[in-house]
């Protein structure tokens, strides 16, 4: 029994790669009939948003965890993100269990917490920022806490409670909007303020490797086409959203293969690892977007229940 | 293991000065067939032509006195052991303000000086370049600032400079090829000094790589930067403009000292002679580059005098010597409460301008810059114990405060007075050369300008609240002037081509040429005038204005 839950984790992650790949080999076969799915029912795209949640989450536990031991953890403060990203990662993999169509009360809260410690962080990253010298300036942007990243916790806290309303919402109405849409439009409004945070820090390093502006071509071209599925229906715009999301979230692995390149850049290279992981590009940034790209799709794969069920009506 | 006394450019190779132990091909050439350059000292001027002159198709052969290292294995994080990078040879020194040779303004390495200097890469107030008619003091230059503020874009993109998205003072430039390094907190001292004096600062622009460039890894921030770099981080003539050197076909011969320039009997230089492995040697060319800096070229040209140029080589005007520029480099020092740790990072991070701008408020010609301080720590115990005269217990207290200290240090304009110079006694060195003889004094106006930088660097420490402020009033740093460029052949040694006027295959390329200084430091601007040089001699080339001999 106790291995249940994990052979379960593993196929909802599946899933969604599954999807990533089913939507890439979707567009490069052109020719073939557009293949009819079955709507997904809400515990399972609640599931897959748990996932987004546990990635993100993720992310900001080891990234804070290592920027925030760099910077020697002088504010107790500090020590709040790894605690509420560790809890937000264990509520979002006991979603991914959970197969019960409901919302949990503690997930529920603990993605709540997470919103509101991401947005807090947000401000102590601001103040940060404007009360050095230089004030707002591109040289506090680039080397004061990164103001980009408490959204991480931010959208993690948000995903998941989308996550939980989907659960329980047969509907799938959000703050009395269709729930695919509402995720869509999060989910492309994350996308384009970790777009600007990848792009301010590969600005920061000149963009000296050309796979530098992968990040700041592929995720906002995905986050482009999942807004304007907002506003057009048809299958091209939405099958090149998927694409796009689905190359976005294979970025964030082939982001972490980067990263680890340019940590053996470093003098030293690996062999220094322990200066060099705090020094180099992050590690764990690069899978933010694939948070959010799985994210996206399942926005998409709301929007389309949405549509069905409209269309047997 | 290498003794650093054998030449390591031999057999068709040289160092490779990215990979521990490896070595790159390297052309060579017969010493009896003369090639089109033979340039004496490869640091910012003669390394930086090499290559330029290689790259346009000419056969180059560069001289340095000092060894070829590899970074990566030759460099100790030690100040003692790399007092190996300076000149030390045996001068004397002089004057009202005898200087003090060695650290700031010398190296002895293929490299030149830039295998240990602060990276610290400022273009030139265009004002500057006309500070006789348009600020009404000391020499006009023949070289326009529009023309080398192209030329200083080249330069800057070939050092991968680290700078400012917007630097606050002078016409608008193009973007640093990098961006600034993060500020340490001595630089955060400064800035906040001059918010509350009201005054602009900005990182400042430094040829160290904030980020990968090909083999070369970015600043790891260790500090140990007034010396050799052991990550390569440091964009010194050795790891840019030589290795392309070596690859456009030119080569260098390390260890190698010139002695004296032989000419034929129309006046035309035809060579160099030069002592390697204890013997002496010449190598035949059909053009002769100077590039050993303010003391060694004059050395040089007066060290090569003939019958037919008893004075010296290039010095009908008399100028040859003359016209000696240090920069004046005066500090003031505090405490502050909470902890600096100055010597984390580059020692010049934050830089203020102000004064090299401003022209109201000033009792003086010229300007000054100043930036925020990292001493390593013989460095900062000597000048306790010599400039503030500390010893015992009080020397010892005051070390305890090494992690507490900031300072502010500036790089001060000095006008060319032709009392200030350099001349040959009549001693010998280790060559059998006569060694020069450096004469120099601040005059009244470079006084004042230094005492406006010092009250105006205290006010700076006393608004954020340092305490213990002393000032340091005697220090200098680089040297230039001794064959000053200009229009007139009566009043220069060169052209604005750097072509001397008296012998024209024969050219001079370093610091020597500025007819003034400036308050920046010089590196930047005498790669800058190399780059140039380049270019023009290779339009002479063209147009077959270059003689033969």
């Amino acid at each position: 029994m106790r291995r249940l839950p994990a052979v379960k984790s593993r196929r909802v992650a599946l899933a969604s790669l599954q999807e990533i790949a089913g939507s890439l080999s979707e567009k490069y076969a052109p020719g073939k009939a557009v293949r009819t799915r079955v709507p997904e029912p809400g515990g399972n795209v609640g599931r897959k948003l748990n996932f987004s949640s546990a990635l993100l989450s993720f992310s900001v536990l080891a990234d804070s965890g290592l920027e925030h031991y760099r910077g020697s953890f002088q504010n107790r403060l500090m020590y709040l993100p790894l605690a509420v990203s560790a809890a937000t990662l264990a509520a979002s993999l006991f979603g991914i269990v959970d197969g019960r169509a409901k919302s949990h009360v503690v997930r529920d809260g603990l993605y709540g917490l997470a919103a509101l410690t991401g947005a807090t962080g947000l401000g102590f990253h601001g103040y940060n920022i404007v009360k050095r010298p230089g004030h707002l300036s591109w040289i506090n942007l680039f080397y004061a806490a990164p103001v980009g990243a408490p959204v991480a916790l931010l959208l993690a806290g948000v995903l998941g409670r989308v996550a939980e309303r989907v659960r329980d919402d047969e509907a799938s109405t959000l703050l009395g909007y269709p729930a695919g849409e509402v995720l869509g439009a999060v989910t492309s409004a994350g996308l384009a303020g970790t777009v600007a945070e990848a792009g301010l820090l590969h600005f920061r390093g000149a963009f000296q490797n050309p796979g530098m502006f992968l990040p700041v071509v592929v995720p906002p071209a995905a986050a482009g086409l999942l807004a304007m599925t907002l506003f057009r229906s048809g299958n091209v715009v939405r099958r090149a959203a998927k694409l796009g999301l689905g190359l976005t979230a294979l970025l964030g692995f082939v982001g972490v293969g980067f990263h680890a390149y340019g940590v053996s850049r470093n003098m030293g290279g690996w062999r220094n690892w322990s200066q060099n992981i705090l020094n180099g590009p992050p590690l764990p940034a690069p899978p933010s977007f694939t948070g959010l790209a799985l994210a996206g799709l399942a926005a998409l794969s709301l929007v389309e229940r949405n549509k069905k069920a409209g269309f047997h009506d | 293991m290498w003794d650093e006394s054998s030449p390591r450019a031999v057999n068709g190779r040289a160092p490779d000065v990215f990979r521990p132990g490896a070595w790159v091909p390297m052309r060579e050439y017969p010493e009896d067939k003369a090639v089109d350059f033979a340039i004496v000292g490869t640091g910012a001027g003669g390394g930086t032509l090499a290559c330029k002159l290689a790259e346009h198709g000419f056969s180059v052969v560069a001289f340095d006195a000092g060894p070829y290292w590899r970074p990566l294995e030759d460099f100790a994080s030690d100040e003692t052991h790399q007092s190996k990078l300076y000149w030390t040879d045996k001068r004397i020194v002089d004057g009202d303000n005898p200087l003090q040779l060695g650290a700031n303004n010398s190296g002895k390495s293929v490299g030149g000086s830039t295998v240990h200097f602060a990276m610290v890469s400022l273009r030139f107030r265009p004002e500057w370049f006309k500070s006789r008619s348009k600020l009404g003091y000391a020499v006009d230059w023949p070289l326009d600032w529009r023309e080398m503020w192209r030329y200083y874009s080249e330069v800057e993109q070939a050092l991968k400079v680290s700078g400012p998205l917007r630097y606050p003072w002078g016409p608008a430039r193009p973007r640093y090829p990098y961006r600034p390094h993060e500020l340490n907190a001595a630089a955060l001292v400064l800035a906040e000094g001059a918010e509350a004096l009201g005054i602009d600062w900005t990182p400042t622009p430094l040829a160290t790589l904030s980020a990968p460039r090909g083999l070369a890894h970015p600043c790891v921030y260790r500090g140990m930067c007034v010396i050799g770099c052991s990550t390569n981080a440091k964009q010194s003539v050795l790891v840019t403009w030589l290795p392309r050197a070596l690859e456009a076909g030119a080569e260098i011969r390390d260890l190698a000292m010139v002695g004296s320039i032989e000419h034929d009997t129309a006046g035309l230089a035809t060579g160099v002679h030069y002592q390697r492995e204890g013997r002496w040697h010449f190598q035949r060319a059909r053009n002769v580059v100077v590039a050993g800096y303010a003391i060694e070229t004059p050395r040089l040209l007066l060290n090569s005098a003939s019958a037919r140029f008893p004075d010296g080589l290039a010095n009908s005007s008399g100028l040859v010597g003359k016209n000696l520029m240090v920069q004046s480099n005066q500090a003031v020092w505090g405490v502050m409460d909470r902890e600096i740790r100055s010597y984390k990072g580059p020692p010049s991070l934050a830089i203020t301008e102000h004064w090299n701008y401003a022209d109201d408020g000033k009792d003086f010609h010229g300007g000054y810059c100043y930036m925020s301080q990292g001493p390593l720590p013989i460095v900062w115990g000597t000048t306790q114990a010599s400039k503030r005269g500390l010893w015992g217990q009080d020397l010892l207290n005051a070390m305890e405060n090494y992690n507490h200290q900031v300072g502010l240090k500036i790089v001060g304009e000095t006008l060319p007075q032709e009392r200030n110079c350099v001349t040959l006694s009549d001693e010998r060195d280790q060559y059998g050369l006569r060694i020069p003889r450096v004469t120099y004094a601040f005059c009244d106006n470079d006084k004042r300008l230094i005492a406006h930088s010092l009250r105006f660097m205290r006010q700076a420490l006393e608004a954020v609240d340092a305490h213990d402020i002393w000032d340091e009033d005697d220090d200098t740093c680089h040297l230039n002037g001794t064959a000053r460029m200009g229009d007139d052949p009566s009043s220069s040694v060169v052209n604005a081509d750097c072509r001397c006027w008296d012998i024209p295959n024969l050219w001079i390329c370093d610091g020597s040429v500025f007819p003034t200084v400036g308050g920046v430091n010089p590196s930047l601007t005498i790669e800058a005038i190399a780059c140039r040089t380049a270019d023009r001699i290779k339009a002479m080339a063209r147009r077959g204005e270059l003689s033969r001999s």
